[in-house]
Formats: structure tokens, C-alpha cells, sequence
């Protein structure tokens, strides 16, 4: 198995590059960071709808779809990508995929540690600080007759860029990514106080990725690769890949294993409600309802906040908590039941 | 219905290395993901299909399908046109989860050649595969 020990990549090759050697069938742990910011969204989604395309262009990052799972994420040259590629009949990779994530993710916990950041695993895909903050979120697929296995290592994080890159429904909605994100998402600057360094960071991870694979073989990026990942880049980039539908429907961003902010638009009879939550272990940490519907008493908006915040996203549970609302405040909303303010906050069961 | 330790495998049908299932009826071959696949897989949130009317190549990639952040793939079992989709799975793909050789099927094709199906597994020779990867993910999972 190779080592790609390999500094900051220009263009999207530090994404590009294990798509090769999956498709090559190269088994190899990359060490890798991109020399420019880039947007990457997952297979299932569609760039039209997850990425404020035009703030992107201004901001020259590239956006590009990746043949692995999962949702929109930010990348830059403050995370250290660990990637690994191996062949599905390695003795090491198992069909039980919840395996492969907690076994791969050992040395990259072992190196937080090293540093003196505790972590440990959080089912599916996510590495967390004691304190409950993602500090490194995973993906995998099988590309080839490989199976991939990718994350980073956070060693900055910058906030604003991410909230920024995503299409959102309206700007409030941004700011509720961007102070959960605060909230959930740490690096190790923030841990730590300071950044360490790169390469000591990137040899710890070849020690302990080596625990786990035995001695890797160094390896070097050669021309004909350079050639064949600009080829896969007209590729991914292509319009057809990219704007490709899929049957993901966008209703908000995952922030961490557990957090979520979720928003929804519905058209009821009465007008348009639109919702913004931020759900924290299936239950209603914040809630914001708006839209042009009427409801009297006029302002009493806000105590149906406050009556689901909470909550747990159950229908039943939710449905029984508004018709409280309407009973004991006398509500009248002419062509909107509670029915619509579910639909609205995207509660189907 | 054999069952092979914790997975249900049906003896009438074939079975593809990558864990995909066909169910051969003439020329007709109805195809799924094996109840082994679809458990160790977990569940399954989007899929999607081969398109209706496109050639399909013997063991080539013909769709994807997302559990857990992992992008797993569907290949052909055998060469020939897919004639149909199931798209209450492409709607609800969780039904693969529930019901993997029923109403979980995914694709259903027209095959070209049906001296391909000597190339998959069936009866007592997949039974045996399937005990084979059965050791090959615990060995994984003792490592």
C-alpha cells in the first residue's frame, strides 16, 4: 500500500486525486490540502440547489461533485485530508460499512490525541470532542473495484465562508448555520489556542494509519496522473455531472451526527409559512416561524415558538402541542390548520 | 427460503459477486440487492436506476444507491436492456431494506445472452460463497 504524502494540490486535485487511484485501483493512504478553496457536494445532490452558485463564481471556488455520500462541505487549505483507498477484497475492508468508518477513523483519533485533543467516534460519520463538537466528518464509496474512505483533520475552520457557500431559502437562514456551526463545529486552533504544525501533524497520522496498515510505501504524484486527474476534471466538472438530478430533496444542513438545521416553505390556503429550525437530537432546539398567512390574535406567533421549542419532532407529538396553542390562545388562522405549519417544519412522522 | 446464518437467500435464484440478486424468468431477469448486502449496508436513503432502454454490460455499474454516507454501486448480473425500474424503490428505497427479493427489487432487464448466467452463483455454490463472505466480513470485524 503507498503513502501520498503530498502538500497543498492547486485546482480540485486534492479531490480529483483519489477518484484516480480508486479507478486505477492503487491502494494508498493520500495526505493531501487543497492550494484553493473549493465547494464540494455530495453524489446525491444537485450544485443548482445546495450551492449559492453565484456567490461562488464571485468568490472563485470551484464547485464539484464527488463520488462519495453525504452533503455540501468547505474545503481550504486548513484541513489536511486523509484518504484511503484500498481494494474490496483487503482483508481490512468489510461490507458492514459502519466498521470501515470505525476503524479508519482509530488513527485519526489517536493523532487528535496526540495533541492532546480527546475525541472519539460518533456513529455514522463523525469525529467529536469530549465536549460533543465535530472536529472531522467522513464519507466513503466504492469507486472502481475500490472502496474509499475520506475525511480531514480541521485545523482552522472558516465559518463564514461555509454559511456563505450554501443556497439557502433566505439569509436568516444563513445566520442560523453559521452560529450552529460556531456552536457544534471546533478545530484544533480552537482546542488548542494554536495551530501545530503541518508536517508533525501529517507524520503523527502516517504513524498511526501505519498501526493500522502496516509499513506504507512512499510514492510520488507523476506526470501521467497529473494528466488523467485533468481529464477526470473536465469530467466532474462537466454540466451533466454536476447539475445532475438527483432525488435529494435540500431541507437544510447537517451540522454534526445529531444537529440539524432544517427549513421548509409551504403554500397553505391561507399563504405561505415558512420555518427555521435548528433540531438537536430529534428534538426542537430553536424555532422561527414567519410568512404572509394571517393570525389572530395578532403576535401571538412567538408563543407558538416558544410552545414547540423543545419539543420532540414527532407529528403526533407536535400536532397535539399546536391544536394547545390554538385552544388556549383562541387562535383563528383563516386557511391554515396545524397540519400546515407541519408540513411547513418538515415533520412527516 | 435457505438461510445462511442471519441472511435470507432465496434458492431459486442467482447471485452476482457484488451481492446483487437475478431472478431469471425466460429471457427476463428481475434483479435486487442480496439481503446480506442490504443489512450490512444499513439504510439505504436515495438510489438511483439504470435508465430504461440502455444496454447493460455483465458485472458493469449500471447505478448507485447512499446508506450511511457511503456511495455504494449496483451492477448489471448479466448483459442486455433494462426494460424497467422499480420506482416505488426509487421513491421509497428503504423498501430494498424491507423486502430486498420482493417488492425491493430494482431493475428488471431483457437479457442478451443467457450463457452468462454460468458466470453467477447459485443453489449449494452460492451458499457456500455466501458463508465464505460471511468469515471474510467477521475476520474484517476482528481485526
Amino acid at each position: 500500500m503507498y503513502l501520498f504524502n503530498l502538500d497543498k494540490l492547486p485546482g480540485q486535485q486534492s479531490m480529483l486525486f483519489f477518484h484516480l487511484l480508486a479507478r486505477m485501483g492503487i491502494e494508498a493512504l493520500v495526505l493531501v490540502s487543497p492550494k484553493i478553496p473549493l465547494a464540494s457536494i455530495g453524489y446525491f445532490q444537485n450544485a443548482e440547489e445546495e450551492a449559492d452558485l453565484q456567490f461562488c463564481k464571485k468568490a472563485n471556488i470551484p464547485v464539484m461533485r464527488r463520488e462519495v455520500g453525504g452533503g455540501s462541505t468547505y474545503l481550504d487549505e486548513n484541513q489536511i485530508f486523509h484518504q484511503v483507498i484500498i481494494r474490496r477484497d483487503h482483508p481490512l475492508f468489510s461490507r458492514k460499512i459502519s466498521e470501515n468508518y470505525e476503524r479508519f477513523s482509530l488513527p485519526v483519533i489517536e493523532t487528535y490525541r496526540e495533541f492532546g485533543i480527546e475525541t472519539s467516534f460518533r456513529p455514522v460519520n463523525d469525529i467529536l470532542t469530549k465536549e460533543g463538537k465535530k472536529i472531522t466528518g467522513e464519507g466513503s464509496g466504492d469507486i472502481g473495484d475500490c472502496f474509499v474512505w475520506v475525511g480531514g483533520i480541521l485545523l482552522d475552520f472558516d465559518y463564514q465562508v461555509m454559511s456563505r457557500v450554501l443556497k439557502v431559502p433566505e439569509e436568516k437562514f444563513r445566520d442560523k448555520i453559521y452560529k450552529s456551526m460556531q456552536d457544534n463545529l471546533t478545530t484544533m486552533k480552537k482546542e488548542l489556542g494554536e495551530i501545530p504544525s503541518r508536517e508533525e501533524i501529517k507524520s503523527v497520522l502516517i504513524e498511526k494509519f501505519e498501526k493500522l496498515f502496516g509499513k506504507l510505501e512512499p510514492a510520488n504524484l507523476t506526470l501521467p496522473m497529473i494528466k488523467e486527474m485533468e481529464k477526470l476534471e473536465k469530467e466532474f466538472t462537466s454540466p451533466a455531472f454536476l447539475f445532475k438530478k438527483t432525488q435529494r430533496i435540500p431541507k437544510g444542513v447537517k451540522i454534526r451526527e445529531g444537529v440539524e438545521i432544517i427549513y421548509g416553505i409551504h403554500k397553505a390556503k391561507g399563504g405561505l409559512i415558512r420555518a427555521i429550525q435548528e433540531v438537536k437530537k430529534e428534538r426542537i432546539k430553536e424555532i422561527s416561524l414567519s410568512g404572509d398567512f394571517t393570525l389572530y390574535p395578532k403576535d401571538c406567533l412567538e408563543e407558538l415558538e416558544g410552545k414547540l421549542k423543545g419539543e420532540i419532532r414527532k407529528k403526533k407529538w407536535l400536532n397535539s402541542k399546536i391544536d394547545e396553542f390554538y385552544d388556549k390562545e383562541k387562535v383563528q388562522s383563516p386557511g391554515v390548520n396545524s397540519e400546515d405549519f407541519l408540513k411547513a417544519m418538515k415533520v412527516e412522522e | 427460503m435457505t438461510k445462511v446464518e442471519d441472511y435470507n437467500m432465496p434458492e431459486e435464484l442467482y447471485y452476482h459477486q457484488e451481492h446483487m440478486w437475478a431472478k431469471v424468468e425466460g429471457d427476463k431477469v428481475k434483479v435486487g440487492l442480496s439481503d446480506f448486502s442490504q443489512k450490512l449496508a444499513g439504510e439505504i436513503s436515495y438510489i438511483e436506476m439504470p435508465e430504461e432502454g440502455v444496454q447493460v454490460n455483465q458485472d458493469k455499474v449500471v447505478g448507485s444507491y447512499e446508506t450511511g454516507k457511503w456511495l455504494g454501486k449496483i451492477y448489471a448480473p448479466v448483459s442486455g436492456e433494462v426494460i424497467s425500474i422499480n420506482e416505488d424503490a426509487e421513491d421509497d428505497p428503504t423498501l430494498i431494506n424491507k423486502d430486498p427479493y420482493g417488492a425491493g427489487w430494482i431493475f428488471e432487464m431483457k437479457m442478451s445472452d443467457s450463457a452468462e448466467l454460468t458466470n453467477l452463483m447459485k443453489g449449494e455454490k452460492a451458499v457456500e460463497w455466501l458463508k465464505g463472505e460471511i468469515t471474510k466480513h467477521e475476520r474484517g470485524k476482528n481485526k
